[in-house]
């Protein structure tokens, strides 16, 4: 044993690292314990191959919290965000449709396509933002328990209540669509373009095992409306130096409110004395006590890999098991020679700049589902690429290009075979499918990284590969993420606290969790002391 | 000719409804557009349940069947389980041949559903609150759901709030273990949704049938005589408190305080209850310049997609199932769709606009009349029509069961076939949605058929809705036009009409 801190952070993600700045900024003393040799968890840039950097895992950014970027003064701390200018999808067809941030080009662009949809797209667009609005402060509220009987709890519950009172007819109706509707039948009300439709609702399925068509997929869409970088609504970004320089910016920030951070400390358990969390041990065999350990690692590793079922309440961890992972998607990462050159819009223009998008139709969207319900992967999967190397330079050697490409449906869980063997298949899947719009990019690949649900489980820490730990469904959200009666951050180990993904309000680059934690953190210690 | 109300539609709904007001004391006509009174309702198996609070207070003679099953579920390798109305331990011995911990687990989740149904049922007979206004009365009731919800415990206040919006697939697989007990249980979850078990929100539906009878399976009771002796007891009973009620009377437009009909007579009312459903109410019988632009266009998306298609046989004895050997267990509901992934295969289908191959069945036997509801038949088919493509539908039907009840072929007197098309055509079902559009959570309570108008009325002043497409939705309970009832007699009584 050696030294005693206020807090120890277990996981040195996002999450981890903003919930450690906020509580060192709060006075108290903070180590963070990162099992890999790199900080960022998932938002993290790895040089994969000699010369080529990638965002490895999650590439985009657009939910960062901005309170965040401004209360922990990120810039000064290295982190320049890069527009991603837009989406391009191509069709089989031969045609495209290009979405820009330019409003005007981007409603031309739909008017090539249907008029109608271009004179929906400006009232959706408005009505889009009234709900973001709605919704923003939820984000970084701690969950009221809805079975609470103190009336401070209910309190809350009535604030939201009200405020969903005070909105509109139309945005009520609105709102109401959007918590439950599907994405396809949401979009559906607005537009007739199906190519418009299936790249919309694309984002409704990112990190869930749900179709377009399923209930649930619609509140998503949402969150296109609430990226927020240096206060432009609705844009996303690249981060300058790869996903892993945003991870890099805020472990500044930690480390100069005081935070120590150590890397390939991987923990082997948590400690408990009397029910109550005293400390970790590492996997080295060495103690470290704290007064609280606050986890930003899923509820699987912290509870049933850290501390053990034996110690918890049975309801507690039943609830744990039904918690969903089922990860669905897969990473693709490819090294180029020079960059892909489309079909439908041939040359090497600003269409590559931004997302390309592989979701020609709703039906493509639902067949690659279907397939992966019954345990394959999707043979022609949805397909979200960048070449960030186009408006980063620094990414890639001189005159090659990275590209990143999620995919999904990738089961975790595959009916015949396993994900070791069935890697470089799912890799061709991918690379063909990419291949019927830019016929070139099979002879640019120089190297490439396949990364399937069980690679993100091994290397990342993420439970059955699921992106944002945990599926983003209604009754994985607000007051139920992660377990029911637990979605205020404490955890039934009293010390213990949660400031990952797996709780309110969930995945992205968003920081939210942690610092909303951090934040419930100090009300608490505040109390107790 | 004049009236105080007139009740589009002799549904059962718009017969509950005549009833009430007629009881109450106001002229009341109905006017039905085919020969027959309650044509809808004679689809449907069974009762779904109807409340026993309506049949108290219309003292109608009705004598209930409460068969001894519920529903037969029936597995491809020929074995089959029983689920028993009210009998716990029978159901229990059934699931030991197939999980021992299932069957430890099945209890549990009857009493576990049957005490969130006792909470919920209240708002099934209540009027949904106004969402920007609730009145005294509304936060009352509400009050009162919400101490009945405090008074769950934490544990199941939890599982509701939690199951609203789940898959119905992940739901079963929580409680059970056997697939072809979580396929029987998820059914009721999918059943005239266009939704798969892997759809979210399909548990939505256990938990309104738990709210209705206290079990989260579709009911098996049943009326002596079948749906027509049901549907004639309302009838004669709308008669006894004076209704009068015409068939063969096809509205065709609905006017300010008056409804035309098709021969061009107007009849003039204070009030005009439609039991039709809304998209056929707003989009077809009233002129489109009567309303908000805004609310046409909500209206407008309202869902209601067909799904299911009614396969009638007459049989000339009943079929011969593999594996079962008495009568009794065919008395119930029989279910076919083995597995969680056969229904959503059979759902699969149907996003593509092609019928299911393989499709899940819902089957009940009433005096040598095998009465099927097919599921997916998508009412927009990709190929052809359903008036070309009937046939081939009933063939698949037929073709599945024979799959359990090889003799069934040979039996076969005479077989009627309802594809969604005829829903709309015949039975003025808009888009063939058996429910009147789907119920799904935004389509629901609060919100169905809008937000904002759930509470019966309608932007037009003496308009009122009474059927399937408001709160709290299809099946024969009898609850929407008792509800409706009650909110036009409270407007006649405030001087308002």
């Amino acid at each position: 044993m050696t030294q005693k801190y206020d807090v120890v952070v277990i996981g040195g993600g996002h999450n981890g690292l903003v919930n450690a700045a906020y509580l060192a900024r709060a006075g108290k003393k903070v180590l963070v314990l990162e099992r890999r040799h790199v900080l960022g968890g998932a938002a993290v840039t790895e040089e994969v191959f000699p010369g080529f950097k990638f965002s490895v895992c999650s590439y985009v950014v657009s939910l960062l919290r901005p309170e965040i970027i401004r209360e922990l003064d990120l810039p000064r701390h290295g982190l320049e965000i890069l527009p991603l200018d837009g989406t391009f999808t191509p069709m089989p067809n031969g045609d495209y449709l290009w979405r820009v941030n330019d409003h005007a080009r981007t409603r031309r662009e739909i008017a090539r396509h249907s008029r109608l949809d271009a004179e929906a797209y400006d009232e959706y667009g408005k009505a889009m933002i009234e709900m973001a609005h709605f919704v923003k402060p939820i984000m970084s509220m701690t969950p009221p328990d809805p079975t609470t009987l103190d009336p401070k709890g209910w309190k809350n519950l009535a604030f939201l209540g009200r405020r969903f009172q005070r909105l509109s007819d139309d945005d009520k109706y609105n709102q109401v669509q959007l918590m439950t509707m599907s994405a396809v039948d949401f979009l559906d009300q607005w537009f007739e373009t199906d190519v418009l439709k299936a790249t919309m609702s694309a984002s409704g399925i990112i990190g869930t095992f749900l179709g377009v068509r399923s209930p649930g997929t619609a509140y998503v869409l949402l969150h296109h409306y609430m990226g927020e970088i240096d206060g432009a609504f609705r844009s996303w970004g690249f981060a300058r130096g790869g996903t892993g320089a945003i991870s890099n910016a805020i472990a500044d920030a930690a480390r100069e409110a005081g935070v120590e951070i150590r890397t390939e400390a991987p923990i082997a358990e948590i400690l408990l004395k009397n029910g109550r969390a005293t400390g970790v041990a590492l996997a080295n065999g060495e103690e470290i006590r704290a007064n609280v350990i606050s986890s930003s690692v899923d509820p699987r590793l912290t509870f049933m890999k850290m501390i053990g079922e034996q110690h918890l309440p049975d309801d507690f961890c039943t609830d744990l098991k039904r918690y969903k992972y089922r990860g669905s998607s897969g990473k693709v990462n490819l090294a180029l020679d020079g960059l892909p050159d489309f079909k439908s819009l041939p040359g090497a223009g600003a269409h590559l700049r931004g997302a390309i998008s592989i979701s020609p139709g709703v039906e493509y969207m639902e067949r690659a589902y279907d397939e992966a319900k019954y345990g394959r992967f999707s043979r022609r999967p949805y397909i979200d690429m960048v070449i960030p190397s186009l408006t980063d330079p620094s990414v890639a050697p001189p005159g090659k290009h990275v590209m990143s490409c999620f995919v999904q449906y990738a089961p975790y869980n595959l009916k015949e075979g396993n994900w070791d063997e069935k890697r470089d298949e799912f890799g061709d899947a991918v690379v063909n499918t990419i291949a019927e719009h830019a016929p070139n990019i099979k002879e640019l690949i120089r190297d490439r990284q396949v990364l399937t649900p069980l690679d993100l489980e091994r290397e990342f820490g993420l439970s059955e590969g699921n992106i944002f730990q945990g599926e983003l469904t209604l009754e994985q959200l607000f007051f139920l993420r992660p377990a029911p009666g637990w979605a205020q951050y404490r955890t039934p180990i009293k010390g213990l606290y949660m400031c990952g993904s797996a709780t309110h309000p969930g995945g992205g680059i968003m920081g939210a969790p942690g610092r909303n934690a951090a934040l419930q953190l100090i009300k608490d210690w505040k109390k107790s002391v | 000719m004049k009236c105080d109300v007139v009740i589009i539609g002799g549904g059962h709904n718009g017969l509950v409804a005549a009833c009430y007001l007629a009881k109450g004391g106001l002229k009341t006509l109905v006017l039905e557009r085919r020969e027959n009174v309650g044509s809808g309702a004679e689809l449907d198996h069974a009762l779904g349940p109807f409340s026993s609070q309506i049949i108290t207070d219309l003292n109608l003679r009705l004598e209930l069947l409460n068969p001894k099953v519920r529903v037969l579920a029936l597995s491809d390798d020929g074995q089959s389980l029983c689920i028993y109305n009210n009998d716990v331990d029978a159901t229990v011995k059934e699931i030991e041949k197939f999980s021992l911990k299932d069957a430890k687990s099945y209890p549990e989740f009857v009493e576990s559903f049957s005490r969130i149904g006792r909470v919920l049922a209240p708002l099934l007979s209540m009027t949904p609150p106004s969402i920007d206004k609730p009145s005294k009365g509304d936060v009352w009731q509400l009050g009162k759901v919400g101490l009945a919800f405090r008074g769950l415990g934490k544990k199941d206040e939890y599982r509701l709030l939690r199951w609203g919006p789940m898959a119905v697939a992940d739901l079963v697989s929580e409680w059970f273990e056997t697939e072809l007990l979580r396929a029987t249980v998820a059914a009721r979850g999918i059943h005239g949704a266009f939704a798969g078990p892997w759809s979210a929100g399909t548990s939505l539906g256990l938990l309104w049938q738990a709210a209705m009878d206290g079990s989260a399976l579709a009911s098996s009771v049943s009326v002596r005589g079948g749906m027509r002796a049901f549907v004639q007891t309302l009838a004669d009973a709308a008669k006894s408190f004076g209704a009068e009620i015409r068939t063969s009377a096809e509205v065709e437009r609905i006017e300010s305080g008056k409804v035309v009909l098709r021969n061009g007579e107007e009849v003039e009312a204070r009030a005009i209850v439609s039991s039709a459903d809304p998209r056929t109410t707003f989009l077809k019988l009233v002129d489109p310049v009567e309303l908000d632009p805004n609310f046409l266009l909500k209206m407008r998306n309202y869902r209601a997609p067909g799904v299911v298609a009614i396969v009638k046989l007459r049989l000339s004895a009943l079929p011969a199932f593999r594996g079962i050997d008495s009568e009794e267990k065919l008395s119930g509901r029989i279910h076919i769709g083995p597995e969680i992934d056969y229904l959503e295969r059979a759902f699969d289908a149907s996003k593509y606009g092609e019928f299911s191959r393989e499709p899940y069945l819902d089957i009940a036997i009433d005096d040598k009349v095998m009465s099927i509801h097919a599921q997916f038949a998508p009412y927009k088919l990709k190929e052809g029509d359903w008036n070309t493509r009937r046939e081939e539908f009933a063939d698949v039907v037929v073709d599945r069961i024979s799959h359990y009840a090889s003799n069934l072929k040979d039996l076969i007197v005479d077989r009627q076939v309802i594809t969604p098309l005829d829903l709309e055509q015949s039975y003025g079902l808009s888009g063939g949605n058996i429910h009147h559009g789907e119920q799904t959570l935004d389509q629901s309570f609060t919100f169905r058929p809008l937000i904002g108008w759930a509470q019966y009325r309608t932007p037009l002043q003496s308009l009122y809705l009474c059927g399937a497409g408001t709160h709290p939705g299809g099946g024969v309970t009898g609850l929407p036009g008792a509800n409706a009832a009650r909110e036009v007699a409270r407007d006649f009584k405030a001087g308002k009409l």
